[in-house]
């Protein structure tokens, strides 16, 4: 059980598991390096990342901020009229829906060009489980902060972490946390944080989520409403029950109650494992990992080093048998096609398209994931996009943006609508562009880290045959078709 | 030592791919992406519940809030001139429906449905404990929850859920770019497309190899419109709900999905240029989009549920000049459609809901516009056993009789749904709705 993958097992394929899943895929290049360091090695390059520097500069808009805020919000309350108040409030729409953006498109390319990969995978996953939304937080203030908490926290303690989550303030604005008092508890957060976050349904009471409220009471925001803080006045300091157990619990004390509870280490690597290896966690699994996970203190690396180095994580049902998310969609693109990411508008909207807008998951659970990913739609949109990305076609943009057309013809001249073509021959040597079938085992090698099935593999051999001997645009071609197929969408 | 791994070919503070003069801005959209599972059973491919000539039903959202008094007009109550005293229309330019209620003149071309027995007005629709946001509200209408609950599934989810097991993936279509959350369902089922000419994998042109190479991948031969093979994978049956447990890989769920997505492409494409539409309509996107609904009706696809989406509604400033349009649009949008649809013989199968998040606030603001409201009319068009006229009660206006100066419901708008649902779609509601809402006599 969970014993660690003999070093004799070691390969390509479970190399490139490894970096499609703890990351966000790579090259050819980046598997064989990452091969040479053979198993122990490769996971440690992974998750012991703080031996990597990372000097990545956060937005510069949230650099001078809150100060930009508070004038920004002063002006709003200081306007002479209405009429003044209601332009500048629109103009306050506007700019948070730049930041957003801007937001958005900084951590995709951390997360395409950043030196630590695994914490930005890892860091996704917080941010699908202690979901928030920039539908009801109107702050990327708040969301890049949070961001950047679940960043630093990613693989340390998870009661810490879950501390962190329940005193951040895009949290708090999230969750009401931040408008509960002694006289009118909240209970909102306090079923959240037990239902999906620490336990899942079924595991407490309502009189357990009573209780919480009041434990919680007294988390808020600062008068500048920028930053957490706690109102001790607002705290109320009486008894609480929580899970049988009675004292005059605090929020943090009260969060340590549940992560003790015996349903929250496995609802946590259940959790876990769903997201990095799959859909069903066996049982036994699910069992030792959380005695583990429990008996270290909850400590997030040593799980993640159990669960990359043992043998269920490279087992052949798991390996190539996850639907890719959009991001891990567009970002292991960009690494196969070793091309930057496409400009900030076409990155958002593939990725709105495909249902997956960072900081905007469509409730409180995050994404589901998985199959939820595939719809007829999300398919044909994937396989166009491939045609964006490799033969540099316009992206079809939703007729709602299509219809601010001022604003598109902006993004025209701005040369932001179009994508170049991928450069794509010199992915292949000679010797794998001299015939169909070398030219076939190295773009599945590159693309699939795997193949194809045999009609599908006979039906690219044909083209690529018609095609021979193949330039740059057949190349694309073959490339485009590859990604309009079922096996490209796996991981 | 090994060199960092993916440091070596990067820039990351190149800045190269962001136009720093441009600031692009992401709109909120009302209508949210979400999960959408695709139904897969074997049969898909052919209909086992929905029949060619089954009755349909087109949803028509106006996205705002619409506001119903100055749609539908109580033209002789004191209450309303008093409180709009500059938006307010005069009672000599309401196309009168009786004593007390009269259409806005732009809505002319319902008055024409309505006076051939084709439209039924119901006063009063909405919900207790009514929320006034855009995106809380629409989504209580779109997954018909209680206001007080959060379901993510949507009623006409849920409906395909009950009653379409099986079913082809086009049973619903929304013209537009995402479902609607009403689409969301547990074997979710359904399209999005904006055009026929979108909803396909895109080759380079004319006499693409690349598009014949697509093709021949999925089993169809390469010069064959009609892919109807299977994609080589296997494919297997599945009952009930649709997960991985059920002995189905991912795989077979992406083969599954991905054929749907082909011949669902073809097919819309052959019915969309089979027929032509043979009425007038007027300039305009819900115009262009209803052109498209009526081809794809007349075609024969195995549609049961359409869903269109008009916006605009959201009339805080100078609503004479906005909501006006927009209803004049809706009005002769829907009255050419109808017109097309009888001449291509299929008005008999055919109801449409328009629904709007809310209503508007009965006192005008200081801007000659309205705020977020709550109750508002619903119009039911239809062609076929349609009870015509004006359902449920007039609303008082009456500062007394109104919660927090906005219209009380007295429909709740659940049993128009439960109504649709069990007398149109010939389909039990209360599974689909979580309760049994009292229906209202519109059908039959």
């Amino acid at each position: 059980m969970l014993s660690p993958l003999p070093a004799a097992q070691w390969n390509e394929a479970t190399t490139a598991h490894l970096l499609n899943r703890a990351a966000f895929g790579g090259s050819p290049q980046d598997i064989e390096d990452l091969r040479l360091m053979g198993p122990d090695r490769a996971v440690s390059w992974l998750i012991d990342y703080e031996r990597i520097p990372d000097d990545t500069p956060p937005p510069e808009w949230t650099q001078g901020l809150p100060d930009d805020l508070i004038t920004q919000r002063n002006a709003i309350s200081g306007a002479v009229d209405s009429d003044t108040r209601n332009l500048l409030q629109r103009m306050r729409n506007l700019d948070e829906n730049k930041k957003i953006a801007d937001l958005r498109y900084w951590w995709m390319r951390r997360m395409a060009l950043g030196p630590r990969p695994f914490q930005e995978k890892m860091t996704l996953f917080w941010h699908g489980h202690f979901a928030t939304s920039f539908e009801k937080v109107r702050f990327p203030y708040f969301l890049w902060l949070q961001n950047e908490t679940q960043r630093q926290a990613a693989t340390g303690n998870f009661p810490q972490l879950l501390v962190s989550m329940a005193e951040d303030p895009a949290m708090l604005d999230y969750l009401d946390g931040e408008r509960s008092n002694r006289n009118k508890p909240n209970e909102n957060f306090g079923r959240e944080v037990l239902e999906l976050f620490t336990l899942g349904e079924g595991n407490y009471t309502e009189q357990d989520i009573q209780q919480l409220a009041k434990a919680f009471t007294g988390w808020g925001l600062a008068k500048d409403q920028l930053r957490y803080e706690y109102h001790p006045t607002n705290h109320d300091p009486g008894p609480k029950t929580i899970f049988g157990q009675t004292a005059n619990f605090t929020g943090e004390e009260a969060l340590q109650v549940i992560c003790n509870q015996p349903a929250c280490a496995p609802f946590i690597v259940s959790k876990i494992w769903r997201f990095f290896v799959q859909d069903e966690p066996p049982a036994a699994v699910v069992t030792a990992l959380a005695a583990s996970f429990k008996a270290s203190g909850m400590d997030i690396k040593q799980l993640m080093r159990t669960i990359f180095r043992s043998q269920e994580f490279y087992a052949p049902d798991v390996i190539r048998a996850q639907i890719k998310s959009p991001v891990q969609w567009l970002l292991a693109a960009s690494h196969q096609l070793e091309a930057p990411l496409p400009t900030e508008p076409m990155t958002l909207v593939m990725l709105l398209q495909l249902g997956q807008e960072l900081f905007q998951p469509p409730n409180v659970k995050g994404w589901d994931g998985g199959v939820a990913w595939v719809t007829t739609n999300s398919l044909l949109d994937r396989y166009n996009f491939a045609a964006a990305l490799v033969e540099g076609q316009r992206v079809p943009l939703p007729s709602l943006l299509g219809q601010m057309r001022g604003f598109n013809a902006s993004l025209e001249d701005d040369g932001l609508l179009q994508i170049g073509p991928a450069a794509v021959q010199q992915l292949f040597t000679a010797p794998q562009l001299a015939t169909p079938d070398s030219f076939l085992t190295a773009l599945q090698a590159r693309f699939l880290n795997g193949s194809l099935n045999p009609i599908r593999l006979a039906s690219m051999r044909e083209f690529v045959q018609s095609r021979a001997p193949l330039q740059e645009p057949d190349i694309r071609k073959s490339i485009r078709l590859l990604m309009s197929t079922p096996e490209y969408q796996l991981t | 030592m090994q060199p960092p791994l993916l440091t070596t070919r990067r820039d990351f503070l190149r800045t190269t791919l962001l136009g720093g003069a441009l600031s692009w801005t992401v709109p909120s959209f009302v209508a949210n992406t979400f999960s959408a599972l695709h139904a897969s059973a074997d049969g898909a491919l052919t209909q086992v519940t929905t029949g060619k000539d089954g009755p349909i039903l087109v949803l028509i959202q106006l996205a705002g809030g619409n506001d119903g008094l100055n749609a539908v007009v109580p033209y002789s109550n004191d209450f309303y001139h008093l409180a709009r005293p500059t938006i307010g229309l005069k009672p000599a330019d309401v196309l009168k429906l009786n004593d007390t209620l009269g259409f806005n003149p732009a809505l002319a071309g319902f008055k024409s449905l309505y006076d051939a027995g084709h439209m039924a007005v119901i006063n009063g629709v909405g919900y207790p404990n009514p929320n006034r946001s855009h995106f809380r509200s629409t989504e209580i209408w779109q997954t018909a929850s209680d206001e007080n609950r959060f379901l993510t599934d949507g009623w006409i989810g849920r409906y395909f859920d009950n009653a379409c097991a099986g079913c082809d993936p086009t049973v619903g279509i929304n013209i537009g770019d995402r479902l609607p959350q009403a689409f969301s369902s547990h074997n979710p089922t359904g399209i999005s497309m904006q055009n026929p000419a979108s909803y396909r994998f895109m080759g380079a042109g004319l006499n693409d190899d690349e598009e014949a190479a697509y093709r021949s991948m999925y089993g169809a031969s390469p010069d064959d419109g009609h892919g109807t093979g299977n994609a080589g994978g296997s494919v297997s049956m599945l009952s009930g709900t649709v997960t991985l447990n059920n002995g189905q890989s991912a795989l077979d769920f992406l083969e599954r999905t991905s054929m749907d997505a082909q011949v669902s492409s073809d097919k819309i494409r052959d019915v969309a240029n089979k027929v032509k539409n043979v009425a007038t309509y007027p300039y305009g996107g819900l115009a262009n989009n209803l052109k498209l609904v009526a081809r794809l009706i007349a075609g024969g696809l195995p549609t049961r549920v359409f869903y269109l989406s008009q916006g605009g509604y959201d009339t805080h400033t100078n609503q004479r000049g906005s909501q006006d349009a927009r209803l004049k649009e809706l009005a002769d949008s829907v009255k050419a459609f109808t017109d097309d649809l009888t001449a291509l013989g299929q008005f008999q199968r055919v109801t449409m809901m328009t629904f709007s998040e809310f209503g508007r606030r009965v006192t005008e603001n200081g801007s000659r516009g309205t705020d977020h409201g709550a109750a508002a009319p619903m119009f039911i068009i239809g062609g076929g056993k349609l009870q015509s006229g004006i359902v449920g009660a007039e609303p008082s206006l009456a500062p007394a009789d109104l919660e927090d100066g906005d219209i009380k419901f007295g429909t709740d708008f659940r049993s128009v749904y439960a109504t649709l649902l069990q007398n149109w779609l010939k389909t039990p509601s209360t599974a689909i709705l979580g309760r049994q809402f009292d229906t209202l006599p519109l059908i039959g």
